[in-house]
């Protein structure tokens, strides 16, 4: 119930799937905007958000702010040889939250009218219970917004008919490449979304923020067995999003990654070291300190990095970020979802924990700014805090040194799914492909294992950081509290001394 | 329900105007939920939220073609541009022969039960209720013995009305109310190795009364994060193994998932030809039974429209059924079951927990798994897991931080003792269950 997960999106098209469908009123992607432009299309006006905000703090509320959305996403997929089904879905709504102290109201609506508002901004308001507080009526911006999502073609000016063929492609590509294939699949998602964000401290702020995603999955049978694997690759970004190395790159890993299941087999099971590929290996950081970081665990004294600040919890080469600023990265962000501003935060410096990741309430509970990690998967939502993209910066080491140095371990490539317990601190991550390591040397591909570690101790433990640092750039989806965001992830080759694999029989 | 309702009647209307539009065929749902929800942390209110929401979605045919689309931007003019955009965009598509409504006597024979899904006293349950449930779990769990050592906790209480309806061009009509109540407890305690594991409870229902009391789940959860504390690895070995009723639902999904037409028919079922076949022990029996009486997954009908019915899945370890959904059931030749599970009925066990660990004499409790996955196409899996070693046929040291590993083709074959305790808040009921011979690493 606590646990938080990490999974990596999968483009599953089961009915049940919301689809998309262009809807005429497509935001258009492309950044940050000052003022009400996006949103004035709804009828939205500063005069109603003003009301609303003096209706949130009518019972005394320390702050309040109003969050507008549309999203509106396509999704296309191919199955059996043909692209025979598309999804598509609009959502637009709008939700009140209102702060007194640590606690907060909450109320959201899909209707957009001035009476809807009002309702939401009272039932939040009902968090407090004291004399009223004037709202602005005049808001302003807080200077330029960064630009970290640029697109050159925009999602609305894309007709399906320029799609499909990548799907097609992408399909007769990947049956061509192997005969033992037998099943493809392949998924393409694209997502054009705007917000606006206002507040009782006048603050207003627009933001465009596109999304796309490629899966494809593949069935593989050699000798009566199957095997079945994928690969996907997803950026805030428009159609130049699929540049031919990155459709390449799809076609030849997800064939890749399922093919070599066939020679592959559950390592042994009990304590070894690890060696963790560049790249998605991200989601060690992700698991073992990310969430842990998350100031709210923190402020609620639940985590087990609480207190911990200031101190060494790691070898002076490790330095950790979470990191706003990756152009087009999936988690990339303008500003967050409170309209804080989001920069790179650093978890942990030269060893040392530096500082957590903040939303509003936790930062006014620490007497520190905001580090932009407050977000919402939706206006349905209160935002809290989040990651962004989280990685590690190169080390003084080299892979090749690295893998040579450990005389029998494994070496972790790829990773469907990961999952933490924020206080006991015990988390996982599940391999889906990787190798075994044999006296210096990749030998035996392995499969399907998880492996299992504590935090704090992890960290402790890794003693070589590699300098080939890798952002990776698969879809990655994590789950907090009942709330789903987009994130990325990324690590240079990495070595653990020990962690528990969950394998089969002695090594 | 009133044939009226505004939202059956946007359902009716938007099929209208996509068959306008030149749909063939189409099915619209629509639904109108109103939530509301209640945290509460170390001795006042964190967090409260309510809301009712609304949206529509609509399932198009268009000259053998196929899309679902879905929108909660429900003003006539947004709604009449998603409709047309999206007949539009189908007509773009690959034709698929596959793609139909259900055959409309798949509809018929929906049983003559009252399924008492929706609690009459819905209403009464107010604010300040919602909120003397929370703080009444706190102070139960500060109440066990050795609360001096909890660092936190959070409890929650929520509601939920939520109304449905769906409509087919084919001439399905159906409409659905229910209501659910949850509340949960979760406590974080101070290990003197700096640790701070946790743990929780929870019960939902449909009827408010079928809650526990605050105090039990408050208890149970402050009592279960206390006995965490001094959590250690275990042995890598082969162990007998023993699953809580509750966690035990996160094993049994990775053997109903792969029960669906769907991965069948894509290849990626390690259960794909193996109906009729010994799956597992005689020890497994279940059976889908959708008309329980305020079952957490009871219907009339599902997603579908498709009548319900009981049919068994495993008999005496043996699979006889797939759940089969309508498309997938078309691509395979298969006539349909129902898409997705509703509630699972176990033939049970006689004895309980304590007097199946007893026994087992040696082995772990797995009270929890943390993460891991199953790969579905094969079978394998690999799962985090925490709980108590046994010994001597009782709860011994508590661990953590350990795995298990195997194959569902071998796991459940092992299935030694199903217990008589089925989980009552879950649709899958699953009792505890015990197995013998099953891979843990840990130091």
């Amino acid at each position: 119930m606590s646990a938080s997960t990490l999974i990596i999106q999968a483009g599953g098209a089961g009915a049940s799937d919301p689809v998309v469908v262009g809807a005429g009123e497509e935001p258009q992607p492309g950044g940050a905007t000052n003022g009400i432009g996006y949103f004035a299309r709804f009828g939205v006006t500063e005069a109603m958000i003003g009301e609303a905000l003096g209706a949130a703090l009518s019972r005394g509320g320390d702050y309040a702010d109003v969050f507008f959305q549309h999203r509106v996403s396509n999704d296309l997929a191919l199955e059996d040889g043909a692209v025979n089904r598309a999804f598509a879905s609009v959502e637009l709504g709008v939700g009140v939250r209102v702060v007194k102290g640590d606690q907060t109201g909450y109320g959201y609506s899909e209707d957009l009218s001035l009476a809807a508002l009002r309702t939401c901004a009272l039932t939040a308001a009902a968090i407090a219970d004291g004399p009223s507080r004037g709202a602005p009526q005049r808001f302003h911006v807080a200077g330029r917004l960064p630009q970290r999502y640029p697109l050159r073609v925009r999602w609305e000016d894309i007709r399906p008919e320029q799609k499909l063929p990548i799907l097609d492609a992408v399909n007769a590509r990947v049956f061509a490449a192997d005969p033992r294939v037998k099943k493809v699949s392949v998924h393409f998602r694209d997502e054009s979304g705007a917000v606006l964000l206002a507040d009782s401290q006048g603050r207003i702020v627009e933001d465009l923020q596109p999304m796309t995603l490629l899966y494809v999955s593949c069935l593989a049978e050699q000798n009566g067995l199957r095997e079945q694997g994928g690969y996907n690759v997803a950026g805030r970004a428009g159609f130049e999003f699929y540049a031919p190395d990155r459709v390449d790159r799809v076609v030849r890993e997800a064939v890749a990654r399922t093919t070599i299941l066939f020679e592959a087999a559950p390592p042994p099971a009990g304590e070894m070291p690890v060696v963790l590929a560049a790249g998605s290996s991200g989601i060690l950081l992700h698991e073992a300190i990310g969430h842990g970081m998350e100031a709210d665990f923190n402020r609620k004294n639940v985590s087990i990095y609480a207190d911990k600040i200031g101190k060494p919890i790691a070898r002076p080469f490790v330095n950790i970020v979470d990191d706003a600023t990756n152009e087009n990265a999936r988690g990339a962000i303008n500003v967050d979802d409170e309209g804080n501003e989001a920069g790179r935060t650093q978890l942990v410096e030269n060893g040392v924990l530096a500082t957590y990741l903040h939303d509003s309430i936790s930062a006014r509970h620490y007497g520190v700014a905001p580090t932009g990690n407050g977000r919402r998967q939706g206006y349905q939502f209160a935002p809290m805090p989040r990651m962004r993209s989280t990685y590690m910066l190169p080390g003084p080491h080299k892979k090749d040194e690295i893998i040579a140095s450990v005389k029998k371990g494994i070496y972790c490539q790829n990773f469907t799914n990961g999952q933490v317990n924020i206080g006991a601190g015990d988390f996982t991550f599940y391999v889906k492909n990787g190798y075994l390591i044999e006296d210096g040397k990749l030998t035996r591909p392995i499969k399907d294992v998880n492996i299992i570690g504590n935090g704090p101790k992890a960290l402790e433990m890794v003693d070589m950081v590699s300098d080939d640092l890798q952002i990776d750039e698969g879809g990655w989806t994590c789950g907090k509290d009942g709330q789903s965001v987009p994130v990325s992830q990324g690590l240079p080759t990495v070595r653990v001394s020990s962690m528990t694999v969950g394998g089969r029989g002695k090594g | 329900m009133a044939p009226n309702d505004s939202m059956l009647v946007i359902a009716q209307d938007a099929i209208a105007f996509a068959r306008k539009k030149g749909a063939n065929e189409a099915a619209a749902g629509a639904y109108r939920v109103r939530n509301v929800e209640v945290q509460w942390r170390d001795g006042k209110i964190e967090k409260v939220s309510e809301a009712t929401t609304r949206g529509l979605g609509l399932e198009l045919y268009v000259e053998g073609r196929y899309s679902s689309v879905s929108t909660s931007d429900l003003r006539l003019e947004a709604v009449q541009r998603f409709v047309e955009d999206a007949v539009a965009l189908t007509r773009k598509l690959a034709a698929d022969p596959h793609r139909a409504l259900p055959d409309p006597s798949l509809y018929e024979g929906q049983a003559k039960v009252d399924l008492d899904l929706e609690d009459p006293r819905y209403g009464e349950v107010d604010a300040l209720r919602r909120r003397k449930i929370a703080e009444d779990m706190e102070a139960a769990a500060r109440s066990v013995k050795g609360a001096q050592a909890i660092l936190s906790v959070t409890t929650g209480f929520g509601d939920t009305m939520a109304e449905s309806f769906r409509a087919t061009s084919n001439g399905f009509v159906g409409a659905r109310r229910v209501t659910d109540f949850g509340m949960s407890a979760q406590v974080s305690v101070k290990d003197p190795d700096g640790r701070r594991p946790e743990d929780w409870d929870a019960a939902s229902a449909r009827h408010f009364a079928a809650l526990p009391s605050p105090e039990e789940v408050g208890r149970n959860a402050a009592a279960r994060a206390l006995s965490r504390i001094g959590s250690r690895k275990g042995e890598s070995a082969l162990f007998a193994m023993a699953v809580e009723n509750r966690s035990a639902g996160r094993l049994l999904g990775f053997l109903m998932g792969p029960l669906a037409a769907s991965a069948l028919q894509q290849k990626r079922s390690f259960l794909d030809g193996k109906m009729g076949q010994q799956i597992a022990s005689a020890k497994l029996d279940l059976a889908d039974d959708p008309l329980v009486p305020r079952g957490l997954g009871s219907r009339l009908f599902d997603s579908e429209g498709i009548a319900a019915r009981h049919f068994p899945v495993f008999e005496k370890g043996m699979l006889r059924s797939y759940y089969v959904d309508n498309y997938y059931g078309r691509k395979l030749g298969m006539r349909p079951t129902t898409r997705g599970m509703s509630n699972l009925a176990w033939k049970l066990g006689d004895r309980g927990p304590d007097a199946l660990l007893a026994d087992m004499k040696e082995g772990f409790l797995v009270t929890g798994f943390l993460g891991g996955n199953s790969n579905g196409t094969t079978g394998d899996f690999s799962l985090g897991a925490q709980g108590f070693r046994v010994r001597g046929g009782k709860v011994a040291e508590v661990i953590g931080e350990m795995n298990v590993s195997g194959n569902h083709l071998e796991l459940w074959q092992r299935l030694a003792a199903v217990g008589n305790d089925p989980y009552p808040y879950s649709a899958s009921k699953t009792p505890t269950l015990v197995f013998e011979g099953v891979q843990f690493a840990g130091v």
